[in-house]
């Protein structure tokens, strides 16, 4: 497995480099990142592009083979905005619609248009607005929990802060890569960001435990977590990523197969959260340990 | 190791919760060959269709002095008024100036004054005693303006009132001013107004449409209270154009009195022209129902029951309540009240809106019935005004085919883990025990899931998924801690090793745990079950599996 071929790659970088130069490149791809969502943020009032269940709207998944066209010009009475491919169904966004409108959509998509199971989800803007509050704030709290948690088992300052740091770090990193790639903030999105929290922190408390109370060389500390960590990882990745191909793809071998959005959204933002957190634990949460177990005075109280 | 495997607490526990998820699961193969289990779905497996109720309504304290609102409201109905004295219950007052409707200097009779709806009336000479209180008057007055129902919650160091409709604040504001009342404000200097309803009224409305959804013959339907206004409905297989229906049609409710030779009913009015239903309420020993019909409804009762001579031998002439025609209740009129239908009904006077009582006698019986009629009378009406603010339609053969298509999502997921983690240790004996304990942690959710009944839909499947990845990531921490050298060790070191190991994975899971807290007491309906999934799929195992795996390849590996 390639991830597991990087162990010793990763080990002699680590030998060879100073802590301070270890944790440069994860911080340089943070500030990166920051800069990203704050752009972001700046022009559209969003760090990340609103999905649906955010920003209100219908949208109607109809299993067809007619064109953009047919379909549009079917629709015409309603504000469609939005016409593309999901698998092989085709879905349609609408804009906002008064309430009479909406039903007769429904009616009209259940029945008179004739078309094979068509999926419906309707959101209201101002429940929208609230969930995206919601969101922000599961989020949040999720996150000064665990970091509350972290103090609590380490009870050291600059171990603990590493964790967090890098946990955090995972989760902006991932949130630009949803904002870069146009992915849309979604129910999904908002839980593979909460489930990255518990991912993230599993290796790094793997790490900082290892270190911080083994004995040894503290180099090949670092290498023996780093070869449980490698595998830890590379396991989720793996399955991970072929879930998100079953989800996403499968209806390139089965046409009848849908996808299944919210699995392909959740997997596709802890496909690249994951990839964040190699690069951040083993350089910026490692590179912070080791500067902080080299200094003088923690090895005398350490030994 | 001293003790046989079989013997090994962490083995019994294991084994006794497989055997508990079994039983919970119950999978078996029925008579067309096909896989049934315990197992329950969530409409995006099984199909069918989900609404997002929004109740519309407002919680907002009120300052506001009675006086001024009988000054304004009679003023508006007979001419200028002079408050005279004023108490807890009651207020006295005179016209002195000319109104619109009575003409000037005349004293109003006292049905005039109590058809204004402000309680009861004393004339004596040109003085009126209204006897009332501060809160009746304000919650009467709110509801005549706000055209809704208000409910008068309590003194919270301000009066309390929920007012069962979508208004601003500004409008609030607006109707107040006239009568010098304006919104009370807390502690912080705050003004008090929460665009939300009370859990009661949250919860009456989820009892209304629970009956409604019984009319119509569907069982047990989950309705879902969310934070204090919103309530999710989950309709198997049932398409949204029927859903919608269903919620915003109200059933027929009607009243009808009984004629002359007593054996055959006449309509009097319809459910629609009863604007509020009140709570049970105990008055005189005897448990009731206050409801409050518009004028139209008024005039109709007033009328039927002269007519049908109802107020004249009321217990020959019963007023019968029908739901859907099915009878619910059935009354004579008190006298009290036929005396005063008399009395409208010879003046030929419009009432505006008239309140009613219908008793159901004593003790825990009557209780009982009051809150049975309350949901009935209701029937034809929601308390609060609901919006949809969010639905959804599933299929039922898309649902299959995403049922179909995360099982296989699944398989492969753990197949690829296995080769993975056979590329890294190549050791049958580690693969097979870790590749089981995983399917055994989900094994025990699955059954967990089928023993409180709770369905599983798409988000608990994402759930399970995540439990899948740090089960396996906490068995590589088990392995790799306690096969440090590449061999087992012994049991000394074994035992140290374990519980290291265990230090490890009990932290990581109750960082876990805490991150996915917040989304099991927030109102993010959707992600619910996700969270329980990871919380409880992460619990079961750190206790239960993951030891037993611990156990288990001591015993391979010596």
């Amino acid at each position: 497995m390639s991830t597991l071929n990087l162990v010793p790659a990763l080990d002699r970088y680590i030998r060879a480099h100073r802590p301070e130069q270890l944790v440069v490149p994860p911080l340089i791809v943070l500030a990166i990142a920051l800069v990203v969502l704050g752009g972001m943020f700046v022009s559209t009032g969003s760090p990340v592009r609103l999905g649906f269940e955010f920003e209100g709207g219908t949208m109607i998944t109809l299993a067809t083979d007619d064109s953009y066209e047919v379909l549009a010009a079917a629709f015409s009475e309603y504000p469609v905005i939005d016409l593309l491919d999901s698998g092989n169904r085709r879905m349609i966004k609408f804009g906002p619609m008064s309430e009479d409108e909406k039903r007769a959509l429904v009616t009209e998509v259940n029945s008179d248009y004739g078309y094979a199971t068509p999926e419906i989800k309707q959101m209201g803007a101002v429940y929208g607005a609230s969930l995206q509050k919601q969101a922000v704030k599961a989020i949040l709290i999720s996150f000064v929990l665990m970091a509350a948690i972290i103090f609590l088992i380490f009870r050291t300052f600059v171990p603990s802060v590493a964790v967090v740091l890098s946990a955090f770090s995972d989760i902006v990193i991932a949130a630009a890569f949803i904002a870069i790639t146009g992915i849309e903030l979604s129910l999904g999105t908002v839980a593979a960001l909460l489930m990255l929290i518990g991912y993230s922190v599993d290796s790094d408390i793997l790490l900082t435990t290892r270190l911080l109370k083994r004995r040894g060389n503290l180099d090949d500390k670092i290498r023996g977590a780093m070869t449980t960590g490698m595998t830890m990882t590379s396991t989720t990745l793996a399955a991970i990523t072929v879930m998100y191909l079953v989800a996403t793809y499968s209806y390139l071998i089965v046409p009848t197969f849908p996808q299944i959005s919210i699995i392909s959204d959740i997997a596709i933002v802890l496909i690249f959260g994951l990839v964040a957190d190699l690069m951040n634990t083993w350089m910026l949460n490692t590179g912070i340990l080791k500067w902080y177990l080299q200094k003088p005075k923690t090895r005398r109280n350490k030994r | 190791m001293s003790t046989k495997l079989y013997k090994d607490i962490r083995i019994i526990v294991f084994v006794f919760f497989m055997l508990a998820a079994l039983v919970a699961i119950y999978p078996s193969y029925d008579t067309d060959g096909g896989f049934s289990s315990r197992l329950q779905y969530g409409l995006d497996l099984e199909g069918g269709s989900r609404l997002q109720l929004r109740l519309e309504g407002v919680i907002a304290g009120i300052d506001a002095d009675p006086s001024e609102i009988v000054r304004k409201e009679f003023s508006d109905a007979f001419g200028e008024v002079e408050i005279l004295d004023q108490s807890e219950s009651d207020i006295m007052f005179k016209i002195v100036g000319a109104g619109t409707d009575v003409e000037a200097e005349e004293t109003p009779t006292k049905e005039e004054i109590e058809a204004i709806g402000y309680g009861s009336a004393f004339v004596r000479d040109d003085e009126i005693t209204l006897t009332t209180s501060r809160e009746y008057a304000i919650q009467t007055y709110l509801s005549k303006h706000l055209n809704c129902e208000v409910i008068y919650l309590g003194n919270d160091g301000y009066d309390l009132y929920e007012i069962r409709s979508t208004i601003s604040k500004s409008e609030l504001v607006d109707v107040l001013s006239p009568v010098g009342g304006s919104i009370a404000k807390d502690i912080k200097g705050k003004p008090v107004f929460k665009e939300e309803v009370t859990k009661k009224t949250q919860e009456m409305t989820k009892a209304i449409l629970n009956e409604k959804l019984n009319i119509f013959g569907l069982k047990e339907i989950p309705i879902t209270p969310v934070e204090n206004n919103i309530l999710l409905i989950d309709l198997a297989g049932i398409d949204l154009n029927t859903a919608q229906e269903i919620v915003a049609t109200p059933g027929k409710f009607e009243i009808r009195i009984y004629t002359t030779d007593n054996n055959t009913t006449e309509h009097v009015v319809w459910g629609e022209h009863i604007t509020a239903v009140d709570i049970p309420r105990e008055r005189d020993g005897g448990w009731g129902i206050g409801f409050t019909v518009d004028g139209v409804g008024a005039n109709a009762i007033r009328d039927a029951a002269v007519e049908s001579g109802a107020v004249d031998d009321p217990a020959a002439h019963e007023l019968v309540m029908l739901l859907d025609d099915k009878e619910i209740y059935s009354a004579p009129i008190a006298y009290e009240l036929a005396d005063n239908l008399r009395a409208l009904y010879e003046k030929d006077e419009n009432v505006p809106s008239y309140g009613l009582v219908a008793t159901t006698g004593s003790g825990e019986e009557g209780r009982t019935k009051a809150a049975q009629l309350q949901v009935h009378l209701r029937a034809g009406a929601l308390p609060v005004e609901v919006s949809v603010v969010g639905s959804g339609q599933v299929p039922a053969a898309l649902g299959a085919q995403f049922k179909e298509q995360t099982v296989i999502a699944g398989l492969f997921a753990l197949i690829t883990v296995a080769l993975v983690i056979f590329l890294r240790y190549r050791q049958k004996k580690i693969i097979l025990p870790m590749i089981a304990t995983s399917v055994s942690e989900v094994f025990m959710i699955l059954g967990f899931a089928s023993l409180v009944g709770w369905q599983l839909d798409l988000p608990s499947i994402a759930g399970v998924i995540a439990v899948i990845g740090t089960g396996i990531d906490h068995l590589v921490i088990i392995t790799d801690e306690v096969l440090y050298e590449g061999v087992m060790p012994s049991l000394k070191v074994y035992l140290s090793r374990i519980g290291k190991a265990f230090a490890i994975i009990i932290a990581a899971a109750a960082t876990t745990i805490i991150a996915m807290s917040p989304l099991l007491v927030m109102g993010f309906g959707a992600l619910k079950g996700f969270a329980i999934t990871t919380i409880i799929g992460v619990l079961i195992g750190v206790l239960i599996a993951r030891p037993a795996y611990g156990r288990v390849i001591r015993e391979l590996l010596e």
